[in-house]
């Protein structure tokens, strides 16, 4: 028992503060891309964000000392281009850096710190499964699983939603609840590419499976597109922004014994490491599940939700399909799920899109799908074993 | 032609080879007695740098499956069945069986490796149903 995590000292609330957003037009620049145009590369997409979110925070790129960037782009050709010389800075995924962000004000390195992320994977045609797969000549998974043809990351969770459905005995309908779902929220989101297609369950079944259990919607879209945030000192924030929304608390906790032999998705669903986390960060924050308003799960492909849900006491193991069915996720659900559409249906920006909107709801004022009274905002990640959480309130 | 996939590390040469030969063998820790999967310098339980290359009995069961629909690698065409399966000896290892079974595929199913050649010139083991 690791008494510090176990007791919920860890103290992570109220450290910083969101002060500023920004995000590319995914539906234009998907539109383009479409029509044989490259708008930008990840650098551009990435400067685009940044400009904006520094001019919603209202302040001077020269109070910014500290930038993290995303996978897809060099730390240093990032810093250089956006002329930031940073007191503390490097290169993370989006829930990491928003970790990272928080240690770093915590510590005194940084009091403002830019998070940016850009990636033109659909311009650039950025292969996630076969034999191009980006960088897949690096990952373990690749050389124990390829010789067998097995070799994306839709593809692992698939077998994980293959055994779990088994164990649970349930139908394709119950998994496609998410992708119709989510498409309803996406339908009053204007910067989500799958706005204007409904999408019902007959429409999801018709689909094609693409790696069975999985069929196309329970997919990523691939799309170009750039996020950025601005985090800033918690006493500082509120003198500058109207709205500060505050990171209430982090959780975290990997599983990496047998990883690559797929033990930590077959046997435990991540289930242990999503507990760990979650004690963590509703101990920060001083709540529960019971509590939160919208919550945002990192959803590469859809079998994330059920875990989730299960992994951090939304529901009782197993109980997910019927929690979903019951409670509702979609426009008019208890349990508003990924309010901007996710990763399936507004935009694959590899959770730095599910960042940028929960604290849009936060702060309220979203037209038709602004969540009713929303001072309660949760995310959850599971990507390749690390269970990560963090909760954004007024 | 090359006599085995691509290597990650030093480990894996001898576990090829074995298959290369039709008698896969895994690294077993001469302290803990534990068989490990994907091949490594230490033993996870004991840190132990120490091991035998112990051959496998080839039974296991499934514990999950699915099926490629489109053709993701030259080698196997769609529909693809990928299987996970838990070797007697303990470890969880990934491959592959013939779709035509797919109906017959149910958690914990009894399998065994055999060993069939990979179109890119070496050997692999394979799963088939064991009854």
């Amino acid at each position: 028992m690791q008494d510090n995590i176990a007791d919920g000292s860890t103290d992570t609330s109220d450290i910083s503060a969101v002060v500023g957003i920004g995000h590319t037009d995914y539906v234009d620049d998907y539109r383009r891309v479409r029509n044989g145009e490259k708008p930008h590369d990840s650098y551009g997409y990435a400067t685009v964000a940044f400009k904006k979110a520094l001019a919603d925070a209202g302040i001077d790129r020269s109070e910014v000392d500290g930038l993290i960037v995303g996978p897809t782009t060099a730390y240093e050709r990032m810093g250089e281009i956006l002329n930031i010389d940073p007191t503390w800075g490097g290169q993370a995924d989006a829930v990491q850096a928003v970790f990272q962000a928080v240690m770093a004000i915590k510590s005194g390195m940084a009091e403002v710190v830019a998070l940016v992320y850009g990636n033109d994977q659909r311009s650039a045609a950025v292969q996630y499964g076969g034999p191009q797969a980006m960088g897949g000549q690096s990952f373990l998974s690749y050389v124990y699983h390829s010789p067998w043809g097995l070799t994306s990351q839709g593809a692992l969770y698939a077998l994980m939603f293959q055994r779990y459905k088994a164990l649970w005995d349930l139908s394709d309908k119950d998994l496609g609840q998410v992708a119709v779902g989510q498409r309803q929220w996406a339908s009053l989101n204007p910067n989500a590419i799958m706005s204007k297609k409904p999408l019902t369950i007959d429409d999801y079944l018709a689909a094609p499976y693409v790696a069975e259990p999985l069929r196309l919607n329970d997919y990523c879209l691939i799309n170009d597109g750039g996020v950025a945030l601005i985090i800033m000192e918690a006493s500082r924030a509120r003198k500058v922004a109207q709205k500060p929304v505050y990171i209430r608390g982090l959780g975290r906790s990997d599983l990496n014994h047998q990883a690559t032999s797929l033990g930590p998705r077959l046997v435990d669903f991540y289930r242990p490491a999503q507990q760990k986390a979650a004690q963590q960060v509703y101990s920060a924050a001083g709540i529960g599940p019971k509590d939160i308003d919208a919550l945002l799960v990192y959803d590469s492909f859809t079998p994330h939700i059920f875990f989730a849900l299960e992994g951090f006491g939304f529901c009782e193991q197993g109980e997910a399909a019927h929690f979903i069915a019951q409670t509702g996720i979609g426009v008019n659900g208890k349990l508003p799920i990924n309010t901007h559409g996710g990763h399936v249906s507004e935009s694959y920006m590899q959770g730095w899109n599910h960042q940028i909107e929960a604290v849009r709801q936060v702060r309220g004022g979203l037209d038709q799908r602004q969540v009713t009274d929303c001072r309660h905002v949760q995310y959850i990640s599971d990507v390749a074993g690390k269970a990560m959480s963090v909760i954004y309130g007024a | 032609m090359s006599q085995q996939p691509r290597l990650y590390s030093p480990y894996d040469e001898p576990m090829w080879k074995s298959i290369a030969q039709g008698e896969m063998k895994l690294q077993r820790c001469t302290e803990s007695g534990v068989f490990r999967y994907p091949p490594g310098p230490a033993c996870p339980e004991t840190l132990s740098l120490n091991y035998e290359w112990v051959p496998i009995s080839g039974n296991a069961k499934i514990i999950s499956w699915t099926v490629f629909h489109r053709k993701y690698l030259p080698a196997y065409p769609a529909p693809h069945l990928v299987v996970a399966i838990e070797l007697e000896e303990g470890p969880i290892m990934v491959s592959y069986m013939d779709h035509d079974v797919i109906d017959r595929i149910r958690l914990d199913a009894p399998v065994k490796l055999e060993y069939v050649d990979h179109p890119d010139g070496y050997r692999i083991p394979k799963a088939v149903l064991a009854d």
